[in-house]
This record gives C-alpha cells, structure tokens and sequence, in this order.
C-alpha cells in the first residue's frame, strides 16, 4: 500500500504499474504494488536486499509473470509475456549481473536475437558494426564493436549492455544496481551518459541501494519494503536519512559507535608482495604494509584493483609470485591456506555463496569448514567428533544471532544476512589473529549489516587485528583506524581514518598521489 | 548432513518414508513401461514377470524350479553388486562418475586369479587375506589412472573410466584366450587358484547332505557376503563420520569452497577414486575366490559394473538404499534367466527395465511434481549444480527444510 | 621390431588410408552431433545408443523393405527418437544429462536385443544383400588419381556425406544467425533469454540434431560398413566421438582432425591379419589411444560455459 497517493494527472506516464502481487511459497516478493514512472524522468525505485525491486522489473521486462494486476505503457494495457514483448514495447533492461556472453565480441553481444539479415540465415556482421557505431556516437558512449567482451573492463561492459538495449529501440531503460562495479570516474560517467539519454527522449528507472547516488541523478524515488511500496518522494525534498528510515523502517545508525584503537605488536608484515590474477595478469606489483593486532586497517579501492588477490593470497588460497608476508616472525609467504588457518588467520570471503559456505551442508558442518582436520573437532584428523560440533555449532548459533529453525538446517534455506553471519561466526569464533574480511555486508541487510560492523569492531577491541576490503567507501571510513587506498595493483597511499570522501575517491582513481596525507 | 536423527522419531519416519518415495516410483514406473513394451510386440507381461519373480526371489515358479536355489543365485548375482555398487556411490559424492566400475572389477579378478594361480601352495590364512587385498590394489589402479588424469589435466572422467572398460574387457580375453594366464590344454579359461584362496561357502561343500531338496554343494552363497556388508558399513562411515568423507562431499558440493577450506581438490579426487577402485576390484576379487574359482569367458559378458550405475543411484547413494538397490537388481540379473527359459522374452528387458529406472531417477520425475503441487512440503527452488550428480543425491537426501525466512 | 614394420608396411597401402577416413567419417557424424548439443549447452553422451538405436532398425527397415535408402532414413529418424528421450528427460525435467545419457546407452542396448528377439526369435538377425546396401562411389576420373584416389573418390556415399555436412555444421555454428543463437544459449542462456531467444527450442533442436546424425553414422555401420546387426556392434564408437569433440574443442573441424586419428587406429586393428600381435592387444588399440589423447595431447579443454547446467530461469 502507498505511503502516499502521487499526483499524475495531466502527467504522461512511460509506465503505469498497478496492484502487482507476487508470491513464491513462503515469500511474498511484490504485496498490491503500484509503481509509476513518468516520462523523461530519471525515476530512483529503492530498498533494501529482499524488498521486491528486482521482482518488480523482472515482471516488467517478462522475466517473471506476476501473479495479478496490470501493465499499462505509454497509456496502453500491455500484456508481458516475455523478453519479447517487453522489447517491443520499447522497454530494455540492464541487468546487475550483466547479460553479456564474455567470448562472444561486443557486436556479436549486442545484436543477438536482432541480427542483419544477409542471405540463406547468415548474419551481416558489417550492417551490425555501422549501426552500433551510429548509435555510439549518438550517445556519446565510446565502444569498439570488434573487442571481445570478456576482456573489457567493467565499465565498458556496461556500456555494451546500455547499447544494447538501445539497438532494440529501447525508450524506457531499466538499470538494476548499475554503480555496484564501476569506479567513481565511471560512474561519473554513467550519470552523464543518463542525462544525455533523458535529453534524447528516454525514460529511465534507477534501482539502487546507494542513497547517496540515488539523491544525485533521480527526479522522483519510490522506496520499497518487504514487497511493499512505503513512500513516494521528491528527490529534491529529501535526504539520505529519511530514505534509510523509510527503508528499513526504523532509525538507523549510519555510523559505528567506536572507541580509539589501541595498536598493538605487528600481526602481518607484508613486502613488496606481488601476484598474478586468475587470468595471468599481474593483479598486485609490490604491497607492502604492517598490519598490528588491534587495529582496523581498511583497503579501499573499486573492485579490480587487487583487493581480492591480496586477499587470497594473504588466507593461502592464491600462490604470490614474489615478496614476503610474515605473521609474527613466521614466514608464511607460501602457506596455503590450510596452513594460515591453523595458524590463526580467519577469512571472511568476499563470495558467500560461492566461496565461503556450503550451500547443502547442514549449518553445523558450515561452521567447521576448513578444521574438519582440527583437533577439536576429529578424532587424529580421522573420525569427527559430533558432539562436538554439534556443541560448537549451538553455540555460535546463540552468540551470533543466527536465525535459524536448527543448526541441521541447511544454509541454502537462510536469507543473505543470516548467510553470512555463519561466516562471520565460522571465522570469529576461534578467535584468531588476524582477521581478512573481504566485503562482509554485500548484499547484506542493514540489521545484519550494524550487527557484523559492531562484532568486527568487538574483534578489534579484543586484540585481533583485522584487514578490511570494501568497495563501499562509507563502511571503510566508518570502521577503519587506518586507510590504505589500493589502484592497479599498487598500494598509492595510506590515509587516516578521518580522510575525505573527495580525497579517497581521487586516490582510489590514481590520482593525487603528489599531496602528502591529511591535506586535501 | 552432519548428525542423524534424533528423538523426533515421527519426523525421521516421514524423512525415511520420503526417502523411498522416488526410486520406489521409478521401479513401478519402469515395470508398467515394461510390460507395455512387452505387450505390444506380442509378449505376456505377466508370463514375463512371473519368470522374474521366480528366478529372482524364488516366487511363483511354474516350471519347477527349486525356490531356494533360485534365491541363493540372487544372493551369489547381488554380493559383488553391493561393493561395486559402492564404488560408483561414493565418487558420486565428489561430483565423479565412475562409469568404470567394470573395468576395476575385472581388473580385481584377474589381479586375485593372477595371486592365486602363483602362489596356490600358500595356506589360505595367508593366501585368502593376500587375493582379496590384490584385487582391491588391481581395482584401485584401474581407477586411479583416470583419477590422475581428471586430478591433473581435467580429462573427463567419463570418456576415460569408459576406455579402460574396454581396454580391461580385452585384457581378459588376451590373458585366457591363448594367453599367460589360460589353463593349459584348456581354452578360454584360467588355471584354478589355490584352495587357500578360496571363500567358503555358508553351506558344506557336501553333496550327500541335502538340503531344501537338492544337494548341499549346489548353493553358492559365500562369506563373501559378509565381506559385501562389511564393506557397506565403512562406506557409511568413511562418507559420514570422518573428515575424509566430509572433505568428500564438500568438492563435490562445491569445489571453490573446498578450496577455500583448504581441501586439496585435486587430492580428493585421486583418493576418492583410489579407494572406490578399490571397492570395485575388491567385488572382483570375491567373485573369483568365492565363486568361480577361475577366470572363465563369463566374465567376457560381465556386467557387475555397469549395474551397479543403476544400484548407486536407485539407491541415492546411501549404503541402505545400496544394499536395498542391489537386492533388486541381483533379483533382476537371476529372474532374467528363467524369463527367457520359461517365458522366452530376452532377458536383455531386465536392461530396458534398468534403464527406464535410470531415467525417472535422473529425471526426478516427483520433483517435477512437488514443483507444482507446493503442498507436498518442499521449496521449489533447484539447487544450482555445480557437481550435477551429487546434486542428485543430496536433493532427495537431505532433511525436509522448515519455513523458509523472507 | 616386426611389429614396427608390419606397422610401417601398412601404413604405406592406400587402402589403410581409405579405411582411416572411413572409419574417421564413421566417427564424425556423432561428433559433429555431440558438437551441436554441447555447443547449445546439454551434454550428449548418449551417441552410443543413438547410433546402435539407428543401426538396429536401418537393418530391419532394409531386410523388410530392400531399399538403403529409405532404411537410412529409418534409422535416421530411429535416432532422433532416442535422441528426443534424452532431449526431453534433461531439458523438460532437468535431468542430470550424464545419466540421462547413460540410461540412454544402456536403453539402447537392452531393447535392441529384446526387439532382435521379438522379431527373430533365437535366430540371428538375417544379412542384407549386396545389393541393398548404401553404396560405395567411385568418383569418374578423379578415382584413377594414384594413390589419393583410392582414398579420397573410392568411398561410400554415407563419406561423402559426412564431409560435406562437416563444412555445412561448421558455416551454420560460425557464420549464421542460428549458429550464433546456438552458441549464445550454450554460453549464457540466461543472457539469451533476455535477448528473446527461445533457449528451450534451440536446445531441443540441437538435441534431436544429435540423434539424427547418430541414426545415419548407425545405419552407415550396419547397412554401409557391414551387413548385418550384431548386437553391440558400435563398440564404444559413440563414446570414442565424445573424446574427439572434447580433443577439437567443440569445433567441427577439430573433432575431424581427431577423428582422422582414432580412425587411423581402427584402420590397423582392421589390418590384424598382417601385423603380428594378438588381435586381442590389438583391438585395444583405440581405446589407449583415445587416453592417450585426452591426457596427453589436449591438455585442459574448455567447454561451452553452461553445458550441462539445466536452464531454470525462475531462480533467485
């Protein structure tokens, strides 16, 4: 149900939603929703994780049917039964998780499923290059047809995808999540490409849970919760806390209450550390920092950078190829990663799903992954003990706030925040050294998200020393004592907790290294 | 699943009656197809399968066929098919297929004709212990070749294990056709091991005693069956109960976790298929010492391994559902003999009804159901299948979940 | 050292030659079929049965009908049937495709024994006159060429064929609109959803394409090579192909290029009588080149990205 009723009369609608529902079992993703976007507006549709926003598009653009209501676009009912008909409508959608075949070249991406005709079912590939190139200049968005899309960087994928939407005659884009990979420089970038849109004519709908963002390009926002539409509002009348509220429902904190650090003996000492990344390229060229026992060290960067080889290779699960990373006076430079866990060194990775937990184990067996060998768990690194674990298991359960109906239950069936809860408590719970947290609240609630942040100040407090990598510049300057600034592979600079927001983009873009620290 | 059920009593009853749900289904649906196929080119389907019945469980014998007989030849047929049928289970549960279980049968029945050829003199303390443990080294090496090559190169599992089928079928013909190890003066056929490497039997070798109306020295049930459960048992406690087993089943659930773990995959699966090779060429072993005594051209048309493909996954991969699984194949592989006698089908239904099991398994045709009919109890989401196979089995294994959570 | 001689005395005849690329055209067909399915994501290992399934009821058709042609095309169809079952179980219901494919083989193999004795009773399968099999060809004018004529314009026509529909499948994958449709499905279908293709059709196209081409390799085996059904009498062929798409990388010429290897063991196993070794050590011949192959030669093969992984578009 709205908060509020919006005024659109006399106003040209792009598209009017109207009572969408949607259920899977147990989960209600969309309850009653009325959703409308009017044109040549850039309309910001916001919530947190499990709100029903992606729901929402999905069944506008025919990936999902909903289960009642309407669809009228451009002031005519519209029956969406599919991609296709969304695409004839004129609606394009560019997805988070980008729709781009990384072997296929960029031409080949964007006029898949449109492709010139030329002859007995042969594709003309040079009508396809001169009609991307038109509409690339059109646009201002500078793409080479021929590259091979898995090898460009993120940015420019995007852009394949914006493009291709556009091929499609697209007049209404949907973005879903579009700034998560890109750089501030890109996503500068992006937000002019998006006005030069709308003064072409479109229309657009901006998902996004970056508020901050979401105040710089919107005209109007929608705010969702738990499947429901709670508030209408005009971005120019609006701030970052009265969204958050309307978010999540309740006041938020957007800063962790934190005493002063107390640094203690050098935990990590890492020099001039190099290593490749998965595709053979050379992902860091020389780090080299300390890393001390009670204190937060935050590496900020955008994504691609290095972070998640440093990482990996700091927790074991990447081989460097030069330097030396020592944990006390113990060289463990080519530890793996069982080694380093044994040695006390606990890694929250960046990859929940994928990397950090086992989706069809039981929470118990999740919360020893990685010490089934261990000692307090198996009988010589032969027959598990499972009272053990079980007991172990309850335990973390009840101190980490894990929602769950048993500790057999499998982590499958638990929501994004509870998920990685078990990781943190994995991970926390044999009170190691050091602690590698590699983007811990991604994709993350905002309760879990306040829990994990006070629990890793906690860590801290307690003596553990903890290398945070985050690509969201709020929880890095929030939680860090001490920031270092990753880009391409090098660390650029160190800066402390209180740098501003100008500065660390700048740093995080590669430039500004000439200034010395503290002064903008 | 880390623990097995507790008090709740009702709760794992309703789990175990799940449980049996959908391979009891795809037996009675592969049955029905079967009988339609038999009709329609001109058979009697219950002719058919009153053969069946007989030769496997020694029911409804028409033609006078001695009933006990009958079962025990079940018992002989379905004893190797639990151990093979445990050496394609449990590589299952590292994301492997072991089609090779064929080829690592025989080659644990040559490597325990070879032992007790050579060494018949030793005394069968000694003798017995060594055949049995040549055949589980014969069997593992025959699967650790494509493990290797999985481990270290990625080639896949399925082409290679399948070649070395082929490349074991022709050992044997070449070791007793005219070959080192053919009995000499004889023909196709090797020289008996030595007494000492011989399985007793569980009734007397003595044809005087005479016992559900024919002589005892016709039953063939042998210890080995004891060997088979056994062997069943450290199945259920290597996959369950140690850390090599949850390491197992964590590469094959999800290889970049392991990783992560600090599991070395590449490790896993050598000793994975190691030990299941083991357990393969260990069924070898025991048919040679507990039945045949001697390599004949039976085993030119042995098809132990490759049944037990459609054991382990009738049976989910759980050491009862194996045990239960094998029964009903051993039965099968038995009745078909007599259907052919008495009811003149080719018995090569029994690998038609093999095969459509194979398939509503595979297929899962009751979560197809269960997807649209929600009140069954289950979430319809499918489990993104990294390792498709363990997919499989975990699916229908693991406990019914609670209320999901928004 | 006798050994090394024989080997090096045959390989010189061009009639080793002419059985290689026979028995290389012969493996092809399923190739080229596991290539289309694999490119649009579901892994085919059922060519086994698919070509036994063909072989089986080419014979039949021919014995009853004394025509090759139509019995080809019997067996043919004969494979596109399997091949539907395999479509449907792994793409209706999501079957995991490895034993869908196995359960294929396996189907195969009992129901043409069960059919051979329903039909036939205890006496074999009976043998197709000369005159009723697919034919050889000799090429006018260009069989006379020495040497390579025997072995390039003295073959069946099934040969011709096979060589042909190698360059149509490689111009249709790489150079048309299907092609690139096919390929977008095995790489992302997801991403081929939203770009409103029809992932569904395409994979049960390519599927059933799979089984056709192994219907005729099939029926080439049994009413071209031979005259007969003899039952399992594709022995490992089928499986042999699987391994020369994966050594050719998913493209059609490079599974031909295996094939001309793997076919170049058949052809000297054929040759036993002249080489000097049991025939049994012999016939294992492609089966350790086959390994040997896959684990020395090829190193890492990638496959199409979402092959085998069933398309479920209403996941989160």
């Amino acid at each position: 149900m709205s908060a509020e009723p919006t005024d659109n009369v006399g106003v040209n609608l792009a598209v009017d939603m109207r009572g969408i529902t949607k259920a899977w079992p147990g989960v209600v993703a969309n309850d009653h929703v009325d959703f409308s976007v009017r044109a040549g507006e850039i309309h910001a549709l916001v919530g947190e994780n499990g709100a029903g926003k992606s729901t929402l598009m999905n069944i506008l653009y025919g990936l999902v049917r909903s289960d009642s209501g309407e669809i009228i676009v451009n002031g005519k009912p519209a029956r969406i039964n599919g991609p296709r008909d969304a695409i004839a409508l004129g609606i394009g959608m560019v997805h988070q998780h980008f729709m781009l075949i990384p072997v296929f070249t960029v031409g080949e991406n964007i006029m898949l499923g449109r492709e010139p005709v030329a002859g007995p079912g042969f594709y003309d590939y040079t009508r396809a290059r001169k009609d991307i190139e038109e509409l690339t200049k059109k646009y201002g968005l500078r793409l080479d047809p021929d590259a091979r899309t898995g090898d460009l960087p993120v940015g420019l994928q995007q852009r394949a995808e914006i493009v291709k939407v556009l091929y499609r005659g697209a007049n209404l884009l949907v973005l879903d999540e579009p700034t998560g990979v890109l750089t501030p420089q890109e996503t500068v970038e992006l937000f002019g490409i998006l006005r030069d849109l709308i003064k072409g004519g479109k229309t657009i709908i901006f998902i996004s849970h970056k508020l901050k963002e979401v105040l710089e390009i919107s005209d109007r926002i929608t705010v969702m919760r738990r499947g429901k539409v709670v508030g209408h509002l005009t971005t120019k009348k609006t701030n970052e806390q009265e969204i958050a509220t309307m978010m999540v429902g309740r006041a938020v904190l957007l800063r962790v209450d934190k005493k002063p650090a107390k640094p203690g003996a050098v935990a990590f000492r890492v020099e001039n550390l190099t290593a490749n990344s998965d595709r053979g390229v050379q992902a860091l060229r020389g780090i080299s920092f300390e890393l001390r026992q009670g204190e937060i060290l935050g590496i900020a960067g955008v994504e691609g950078n290095g972070q998640s080889e440093l990482v990996e290779v700091l927790a074991g699960t990447r081989r460097a190829t030069g330097g030396h990373v020592l944990l006390g006076d113990r060289d463990v430079t080519v530890a793996n990663a069982r080694e380093e866990r044994d040695a006390g060194v606990g890694h929250i990775p960046e990859d929940r799903r994928g990397v950090g937990l086992i989706l069809n184990y039981s929470i118990a067996d999740n919360l020893i992954l990685g010490r089934e060998r261990a000692s307090a768990f198996s009988w010589h690194g032969l027959l598990l003990r499972l009272d053990a674990i079980r007991n172990w298991a309850k335990r973390l359960v009840k101190e980490f706030d894990i929602r769950t109906p048993s500790i057999e239950t499998p982590a499958r069936a638990l929501s994004g925040g509870n998920q990685q809860k078990i990781i943190v408590a994995r991970e926390m719970g044999t009170r190691p050294r050091v602690l590698l947290a590699a983007q811990p609240t991604r994709g993350v609630d905002i309760g879990a998200i306040e829990f994990i942040h006070r629990r890793l100040v906690a860590e801290r407090d307690e003596g553990t020393a903890v290398l945070l990598v985050s690509a969201e510049l709020d929880e890095i300057r929030s939680l860090s004592d001490r920031i270092a600034v990753m880009y391409e592979g090098r660390i650029v600079s160190f800066e402390p907790a209180d740098t501003d927001e100008a500065r660390l983009g700048l740093l995080m873009t590669g430039g500004g290294t000439g200034a010395k620290t503290g002064a903008a | 699943m880390g623990s097995r059920p507790g008090p709740r009593l009702p709760r794992a009853l309703r789990r175990v009656a799940g449980g049996f749900a959908v391979p009891l289904g795809s037996v009675i649906f592969a049955f029905i197809v079967g009988a339609l196929l038999v009709a329609i080119t001109g058979g009697d389907p219950l002719q058919a399968y009153s053969g069946l019945l007989c030769g496997g469980l020694g029911i409804a014998c028409a033609n006078g066929e001695n009933s006990a007989l009958q079962i025990s030849t079940t018992i002989v047929y379905f004893t190797p098919l639990i151990m093979a049928g445990v050496a394609v289970a449990l590589p299952f549960r590292a994301g492997l297929f072991n089609i090779g279980a064929e080829g690592q049968f025989l080659a644990g029945a040559v490597a325990c004709t070879f032992i007790g050829v050579k060494f018949s003199n030793l005394p069968a303390p000694i003798l017995l212990p060594m055949v049995l443990l040549g055949g589980m080294v014969g069997g593992a090496i025959w699967a650790g070749i494509p493990g290797v090559l999985k481990a270290t190169v990625g080639a896949h599992e399925v082409v290679t294990t399948i070649m070395l089928n082929y490349v074991a079928q022709w050992l044997i013909r070449y070791l007793i056709v005219g070959g080192p190890l053919q009995l000499p003066h004889g023909f196709s056929v090797s020289s008996p091991i030595g007494a000492g490497a011989r399985l007793p039997s569980f009734l007397p070798n003595d044809n005087s005693l005479v016992i559900f109306g024919l002589p005892a020295g016709v039953y063939r049930v042998h210890t080995g069956l004891l060997i088979a459960i056994a062997a069943l048992a450290v199945f259920a406690i290597l996959l369950w109960r140690t850390s090599l087993g949850y390491e197992i089943r964590a590469v094959g659930q999800s290889q970049r976790a392991a990783r992560y773990a600090g599991i070395s995959v590449p490790r896993t699966i050598i000793v994975t298929m190691l030990i299941s090779g083991a357990f393969a060429g260990l069924a070898g072993a025991i048919q040679i010492a507990g039945v045949d005594h001697n390599l004949t051209d039976k085993y030119f048309n042995d098809t132990t391994g490759f049944d037990a493909i459609a054991v382990a996954l009738l049976g989910l991969g759980s050491a009862v559902g194996i045990l239960l699984a094998s029964i009903l194949f051993g039965a099968l592989h038995a009745g078909g003999a007599v259907m052919q006698q008495d009811a003149g089908i080719s018995s090569s239904l029994v690998q038609v009804l093999q095969a459509l099991i194979l398939f509503s398994i595979a297929a899962n045709f009751l979560r197809v159901l269960r997807a649209r009919f929600p009140s069954f109890g289950r979430r319809p989401s499918a489990p993104a299948p990294e390792a498709p196979a363990a997919a499989l089995m975990t699916e229908a294994a693991k406990a019914p979940p609670e209320e999901s959570p928004p | 050292m006798t050994f090394l001689g024989d080997i090096a005395h045959v390989l010189a005849t061009a009639d080793l030659w002419r059985l290689t690329l026979e028995a290389a055209a012969l493996l092809l067909l399923p190739a080229l079929g596991g290539v289309i399915s694999e490119r649009s994501g579901v892994v085919n290992i059922a060519m086994e049965g698919m070509m036994l399934t063909g072989a089986f009821f080419s014979v039949v058709a021919d014995l009853a009908w004394h025509n090759p042609w139509a019995a080809a095309l019997v067996g043919i169809i004969a494979g596109g049937l399997m091949a539907l079952i395999h479509a449907v179980v792994s793409i209706r219901f999501r079957a995991d495709q490895i034993v869908s494919g196995i359960a294929i083989n396996i189907f195969a193999a009992g129901l043409t024994v069960f059919l051979v004795n329903r039909l036939y009773g205890l006496a074999d399968v009976g043998h197709v006159g000369q005159a009723n099999l697919l034919p050889y060809i000799n090429v006018p004018l260009l069989d006379q060429i020495p040497f390579l004529g025997r072995v390039l314009f003295q073959q069946n026509v099934v040969v011709y064929a096979a060589l042909i529909l190698l360059v149509v499948v490689h111009l249709v994958l790489f150079r048309t609109r299907l092609g690139l449709r096919i390929r977008a499905v095995g790489e992302h279908p997801q991403a081929a959803d939203t770009a409103g293709i029809n992932v569904y059709v395409i994979r049960y196209g390519a599927v059933i394409t799979s089984g056709l081409l192994s219907g005729l390799a099939g029926a080439f085996l049994a009413i071209g090579i031979s005259n007969t059904f003899v039952p399992n009498m594709t022995d490992g062929r089928g499986y042999i192909a699987l391994a020369a798409m994966i050594f050719g990388k998913w493209t059609p010429f490079g599974a031909f290029v295996a094939c001309l290897i793997f076919g170049l063991g058949q052809a000297i196993y054929d040759n036993n009588s002249i080489i000097h070794v049991s025939q049994y050590l012999l016939s294992m011949l492609p089966y350790v080149l086959t390994l040997v192959v896959l684990a020395g030669v090829v190193g890492r093969s990638i496959p199409p990205a979402a092959d085998g992984i069933p398309y479920a578009p209403e996941n989160e």
